[in-house]
């Protein structure tokens, strides 16, 4: 990237007009879009807001209970002692049992905060600052910014010294901004579960973001009535107003002043910053992202081999060529004649069966060849079988009624 | 007179990226483009020589048949016999399963290429071979198969051994690459080189993969007794192939 990305601050009394024209874009905004850092950073953070809180540690232990030991007829739980009430006897203590302590109680030791390294930190908070600045980020969060003349919206330091109210919700309305503040307030619920009875009554969505940076500036107070909005000074920001919930892409409305600092905040990638004593801002692993451009690069495409062709080398149904006539032309070409030649031959015998079905005459002629075949068989037949019939007769003497004689 | 006015110049820049990628599909479009009319070309005339192969063979089979009738007919009228030559190919067909077998009968069985149940393979005929096939017998039956069952097994049941995969021999291609340099360039090439015993015969049995029959429709008589017993084992000569035809 040669050119550096220029902003416009825009003059608080009217959207249309600029007060400085071409601002280049913090460095800040340069920095890589890493959200594994952010949510990895955030769901620590987000812990560090906890209050301790635990189970009593007396709760289900206050019994005299003592296992009757075995040989009673009854599982080995220690039991309620004493009697006069359905309580005694009953299994006391355990975490199965019913009035029993709960399974590894809650103690207040419980680890409720995590540290997470500094470098991580800022890492996060630069990423959700850069990310701030890219609109398809910022609407995916789901801010309603279509009216927005800028991402990022830079605004002249006059708001700093907004008091009322009626200002800042006319402000937002001229920079497009109200139509963010609007969603928040039609969406805001009365939460489900028991919370809205600890004091956490709604779940109301986050607004605008505005980022302000001399320390005497009103604008809190004028910001703070209106739903959604939060107030941040720039040398304060912070992840969780950022990345609400780990996600990127906060609307963010900066001061001019604020936006001024944030070079000193960050650093730039020429130099660390000042501000955080050190602090570099993440470079990115790809300088050149468009691969598009790269792949088809003359260097690269020097060196790439020619793609693969799938080459296939036989069909992936084995079909029967004994009955299937494609597969059979396809291994043979031979085949077709010799079918050809078959059927051919088949229809050469038959002409000729039809030609002596249409002539009568031939008919009669091979009729009588026929029967007299027949006739000469059946001589031959009706000797065979007297012949026979002599020779049982001869040997067996098998008549009806007659007795055998020897 | 109508003076043309000056129009905008609007540049159609395309991307360098986008020119150059046009530029080399377009040359690999047609590079595919002449390989195929090569390829098809190619086809046409080798589809010429199978054709006219499978009609040189035809006639081969016609006139040896031809002649042994022939043979035989002179013979009888001669008052004396025409012993024909004995069959230089064997079809060998495994009758029994894998379990309790003698290791070397084992050996044998999978150097003959019978490892499976109702597995067939070809085998030349010489003394190796025989004394091969003579020390399974009781496992194995086997026979002098005719040219319609050599047919019939090759396409219906043939397979190929090509880098150790069973690839089906649904075109000649299959052949072609791995028999074109012995001269078998086509399905009936290598059915006559089988039925015949050819020179490359080696190559051309090594190319086929063992034939995997079904269990024969109809029943074996007995499998555990020879087939001169009333059995099944053992050389049943020219009857194998009424029992090949019931298992393809």
């Amino acid at each position: 990237m040669t050119s550096v990305p220029l902003v416009s601050v825009f003059s608080a009394d009217d959207s249309s007009k600029v007060t400085a024209k071409h601002i280049p874009l913090p460095a800040v905004f340069q920095t890589p879009i890493r959200p594994d850092i952010v949510s990895f950073v955030h769901t620590n953070i987000a812990k560090n807001r906890r209050q301790a809180h635990a189970v009593n540690p007396q709760a289900g232990m206050q019994h005299s209970a003592e296992s009757w030991g075995t040989g009673r007829a009854v599982a080995r739980i220690p039991r309620v002692s004493g009697s006069g009430t359905h309580r005694s006897g009953q299994a006391a203590f355990g975490n199965q049992c019913r009035k029993g302590r709960m399974s590894l109680p809650i103690k207040v030791w419980r680890r409720w905060h995590r540290r997470v390294n500094i470098k991580q930190k800022r890492h996060a908070a630069a990423t959700a600052v850069a990310a701030t600045g890219i609109v398809p980020l910022v609407l995916a969060r789901g801010h309603r910014i279509s009216q927005v003349p800028q991402i990022p919206l830079v605004v002249e330091d006059k708001i700093e010294s907004y008091e009322k109210t009626t200002d800042a919700l006319n402000f937002l309305k001229r920079f497009g901004a109200f139509e963010d503040v609007q969603k928040v307030v039609s969406t805001k619920v009365v939460r489900a579960g028991i919370s809205k009875q600890r004091g956490k009554k709604y779940r109301v969505r986050k607004g605008p973001l505005v980022v302000y940076f001399n320390e005497n500036a009103k604008l809190l107070k004028a910001f703070r009535n209106v739903p959604g909005v939060e107030v941040v000074n720039v040398t304060r920001l912070n992840l969780l107003q950022l990345a609400p919930g780990g996600q990127l892409g906060r609307f963010v409305i900066w001061t001019q002043s604020a936006f001024a600092h944030l070079d000193k905040l960050f650093g730039t990638y020429r130099y660390t910053s000042i501000i955080k004593d050190g602090y570099q801002l993440l470079r990115p692993l790809i300088t050149n992202p468009d691969l598009a451009r790269i792949i088809n690069s003359n260097q690269v495409q020097e060196k790439v081999q020619p793609a693969k062709t799938t080459k296939v080398l036989h069909e992936v149904q084995k079909k029967n060529p004994l009955k299937n006539t494609k597969a059979m032309d396809r291994l043979n070409p031979y085949a077709k004649k010799q079918r050809a030649a078959a059927v051919a031959a088949i229809k050469a015998n038959t002409k000729g069966t039809k030609k002596i079905k249409k002539n009568k005459a031939l008919k009669k002629a091979s009729r009588a060849a026929y029967n007299k075949v027949a006739a000469s068989l059946n001589d031959a037949t009706k000797a065979a079988v007297q012949e026979e019939q002599d020779i049982k007769v001869k040997y067996f003497s098998v008549q009806k009624g007659a007795a055998q004689t020897e | 007179m109508s003076q043309k006015k000056p129009q905008m110049q609007v540049e159609q820049k395309v991307p360098e990226n986008i020119v150059k990628k046009t530029a080399r599909d377009t040359k690999l479009r047609e590079a595919v483009a002449k390989r195929r009319t090569e390829r098809l070309a190619a086809n046409k005339t080798r589809r010429a020589q199978w054709d006219k192969n499978a009609q040189a063979y035809e006639n081969e089979y016609k006139a040896a048949d031809k002649s042994l009738i022939d043979n035989i007919r002179k013979a009888k009228s001669e008052g004396g016999f025409y012993v024909p030559a004995e069959s230089k190919l064997i079809l060998v067909v495994r009758i029994r399963g894998i379990n309790t077998l003698n290791p070397q009968v084992r050996q044998t069985l999978r150097l003959l290429k019978l490892r499976q149940l109702h597995n067939a393979a070809f085998v030349r005929v010489n003394k190796a071979t025989i004394e091969m096939i003579r020390k399974v017998e009781p496992y194995v039956t086997y026979g002098y198969p005719s040219r319609a069952v050599i047919k019939n097994l090759i396409y219906k049941r043939g397979y190929a051994k090509i880098n150790g995969q069973r690839i089906p021999i649904t075109n000649n291609n299959v052949i072609e690459q791995q028999l074109g340099k012995v001269g078998i360039h086509s399905i009936e090439d290598l059915i006559h080189e089988i039925v015949t015993v050819g020179p490359n015969f080696k190559e051309a049995n090594r190319f086929l993969w063992a034939f995997k029959l079904r269990g024969p429709r109809g029943g074996f008589i007995a499998k555990r007794k020879s087939f001169i017993n009333q059995g099944d084992w053992g050389n049943r000569e020219d009857l194998i192939n009424d029992l090949v035809k019931r298992m393809i």
